[in-house]
């Protein structure tokens, strides 16, 4: 018999339209275009990126119809998409724009400026490579982002998208903190599935106005903002920064169950499944890999999934707390989608990160780069890994 | 009034600048951001690139305008102001100007795209560069603003090629109103900003910089300097309105340019035999770009 600890139920199998909802299919990009309207953003700036296209296609399709009252900007770059957002937020308003690959590394520099202005800007990355050209799923373009002082987190389903962005918007305007909200290329940014939509009003409820937003900018009331600051005032500002980051984790937590008692579904920063203590193996998953193991999980009952909906800053409580129930000699296997120049895949070092101080061994796997499929074939390899025996390393690539 | 003529009267009877400006004795930012503040007033927000600009306004949290500045990163003074500008509009705040203050390098290099995107955009916003012709800030490195000869940290034997024609490009966005100002001229730029500030879309406006440590020149000839650059027709002061093109000083004799190299270090090694294009290169430069702008002026002149 499996059991089962969830934070969270995909719609799929929920079944039952809760109330204020309507049924629809969404891509994955579909819903963070309407997530974006039903937050009430106010100003969308754009760049044109693979596969993110669609994202601002409809933003700006919906603002044309008059359905959508926000202002959209098509800049030249997405170094400028980021600076205006940041001019905007300073101004006040709730703003928001979509990202993917290139552009997201083009944008770097202002994403550490936005994070370091603690100005609470949501922005979507849809993940993919960067070179030789890829277009395809892929998360070293957002992760390699995680030290930029931006909230990340990896989405699952299309429903997961728009419930995501939604919190993104009450947590970045409660901590002051930029989020980004990732999801993978094609698998779910072009994959059609249910979506419970909310009605506006469920939302309003939730979030209220941009009273948050930046807002910083007075012009009754003159100020400079982003001068110079010296060497002995610096490290405060990262201090007061470090200790809203270290929020973040236990704030997830709070907005998903808030959230979850007006949209009838639960969130957390991360989701425990068959996690007990006759656990043999525990997978790692982030995104939509997560989605596969779930299915495979059904005819394995000593293997359990954490999948890592907050990336960063990387959960550690909400970590430890979910795996407590497994024995000590329960194995970590941890599966990277990205490559970031490093032995050990980003997920696997934040894991050893997390779990420094504890028994038990972590393994990690890299799988699915540059959009190859994870197969239910493919999660079976990586739960058949023999993590008992002295030949298998620590690191294994699988196909 | 002449716009010409000397300013006998104080132009700024009430500061919109507060006193202890971190500039350079002699530097050209300090006073134009006292024309600038005087004439655009405190509801305003300026956006401040990477540039001296960004040290002289003061460190956080302190502000030398009375106006809001934004600070921001070197690439992205016009997409800033972008985000600015359409935020006070959806906020119903359309009277709030907002102000780009750039240097050279962020304007004719690594803000060049940022400013051209929202050029054709026609941004409700006014983008004012102080050129002092290289990255002045960082220790004087060669812009693509720094002129033939001039001496450089990074051109060190004098730089080799001219300066882009950053004022070509931006005649090339069509823009409702663009000139060039000098502080030497301070009616003449006192006007254009007013112009500026008056007009609606995507404005821009670039002034000729003094910066003594960066030109190898003694504080007191700033403005004397300034001056020579417009009577050589260095830097032509011009004027466009509405896609109309006017030479806004025409000097009354036609001085050679060595009167305005001369006196700076920079381009000391002119005059003693060590620069191989040499002085008669630069004056050929200067004239070439003058008749070309009385051409563009006669082709703007409407027809008689």
């Amino acid at each position: 018999m499996t059991e089962t600890r969830t934070t969270e139920q995909p719609p799929a199998r929920q079944g039952v339209l809760p109330p204020h909802h309507t049924k629809r299919v969404m891509k994955g990009n579909s819903a963070a275009a309407v997530a974006a309207k039903l937050c009430r953003v106010s100003l969308v700036t754009a760049y044109p990126i693979t596969p993110q296209t669609s994202i601002i296609e409809e933003i700006t399709s919906m603002i044309d119809h008059g359905e959508f009252d926000a202002t959209s900007v098509n800049m030249e770059s997405e170094h400028s998409v980021f600076a205006a957002l940041k001019g905007a937020s300073l101004v006040g308003e709730r703003v928001f724009t979509a990202t993917s690959g290139q552009g997201l590394l083009y944008a770097h520099e202002v994403l550490h400026a936005i994070a370091h202005m603690r100005l609470p800007i949501v922005a979507c990355n849809v993940g993919r490579p960067s070179f030789p050209w890829n277009i395809w799923a892929d998360q070293t373009d957002s992760i390699s982002q995680r030290d930029t002082g931006w909230v990340q987190y990896y989405c699952e389903s299309s429903q997961e998208v728009l419930d995501t962005i939604i919190q993104s918007y009450k947590l970045a305007e409660k901590l002051q903190l930029p989020v980004m909200v990732v999801l993978d290329a094609f698998y779910l940014s072009h994959t059609s599935e249910n979506v419970f939509l909310p009605d506006q009003s469920l939302v309003d409820a939730f979030l209220p106005p941009a009273e948050n937003a930046g807002n910083r900018i007075d012009t009754n009331h003159p100020r400079a903002f982003g001068g110079l600051v010296g060497p002995n005032t610096y490290d405060d500002y990262n201090r007061l920064f470090w200790e809203d980051m270290n929020r973040v984790d236990e704030g997830t937590n709070v907005i998903g169950r808030e959230f979850g008692e007006h949209f009838g579904r639960h969130y957390g920063a991360v989701e425990a499944v068959n996690i007990h203590q006759n656990t043999k193996k525990i997978l790692v998953a982030m995104a939509t890999i997560t989605t596969t193991v779930r299915e495979v999980l059904d005819n394995y009952p000593d293997i359990g999934l954490l999948k890592i909906r907050l990336f960063k800053p990387f959960p550690k409580i909400s970590i430890l707390e979910a795996i407590k129930p497994a024995g000590e000699d329960c194995a970590i296997i941890t599966i990277d989608r990205n490559f970031t120049g490093d032995s050990e895949g980003a997920l696997m070092q934040e894991m050893k990160r997390a779990l420094y101080g504890n028994t038990g061994k972590v393994f990690g796997v890299y799988a699915g780069l540059g959009g190859r499929d994870v197969s239910v074939e493919t999660i079976e390899k990586i739960i058949n890994l023999d993590v008992d025996s002295p030949q298998t390393d620590e690191v294994t690539w699988i196909k | 009034m002449n716009n010409m003529e000397p300013a006998n009267k104080f132009i700024i009877q009430q500061e919109n600048m507060y006193s202890g400006a971190l500039s350079c004795r002699g530097c050209g930012w300090t006073l134009l951001a006292r024309y600038v503040s005087h004439i655009m007033g405190e509801n305003t927000v300026y956006v401040v690139p990477a540039c001296c600009f960004s040290i002289i306004a003061g460190p956080n949290p302190m502000n030398l305008m009375k106006g809001t500045v934004v600070h921001t990163l070197f690439a992205a003074a016009a997409a800033t102001a972008t985000g600015v500008r359409h935020a006070l509009d959806r906020q119903g705040k359309t009277d709030t100007s907002v102000v780009v203050l750039a240097g050279d390098g962020g304007t004719f290099d690594i803000g060049l795209q940022a400013l051209s995107g929202a050029a054709a955009r026609q941004e409700n916003i006014i983008y004012i560069c102080n050129n002092n012709a290289a990255y002045m800030n960082t220790g004087v490195q060669s812009s693509t603003g720094t002129p033939s000869g001039a001496k450089t940290t990074t051109d060190p034997s004098g730089k080799k090629l001219p300066a882009k024609n950053l004022m070509g490009i931006i005649e090339a966005h069509n823009l409702p109103y663009y000139a060039t100002a000098s502080p030497a001229f301070l009616n003449d730029l006192v006007s254009k900003l007013e112009k500026a500030r008056d007009s609606r879309g995507f404005r821009f406006l670039m002034i000729d910089g003094p910066c003594p440590p960066g030109h190898k020149h003694d504080p007191e000839i700033s403005i004397e300097l300034a001056r020579l650059a417009v009577e050589t027709r260095y830097f032509p002061l011009l004027e466009s309105e509405n896609g109309e093109l006017k030479i806004s000083f025409v000097p009354k004799e036609k001085r050679p340019v060595t009167d305005y190299l001369k006196p700076q270090g920079r381009f000391a090694h002119l005059f003693n035999g060590t620069y191989s294009n040499g002085i008669e290169e630069i004056q050929k430069q200067v004239d070439d770009s003058w008749q070309r702008l009385l051409n563009i002026q006669n082709i703007a002149s409407p027809l008689p």
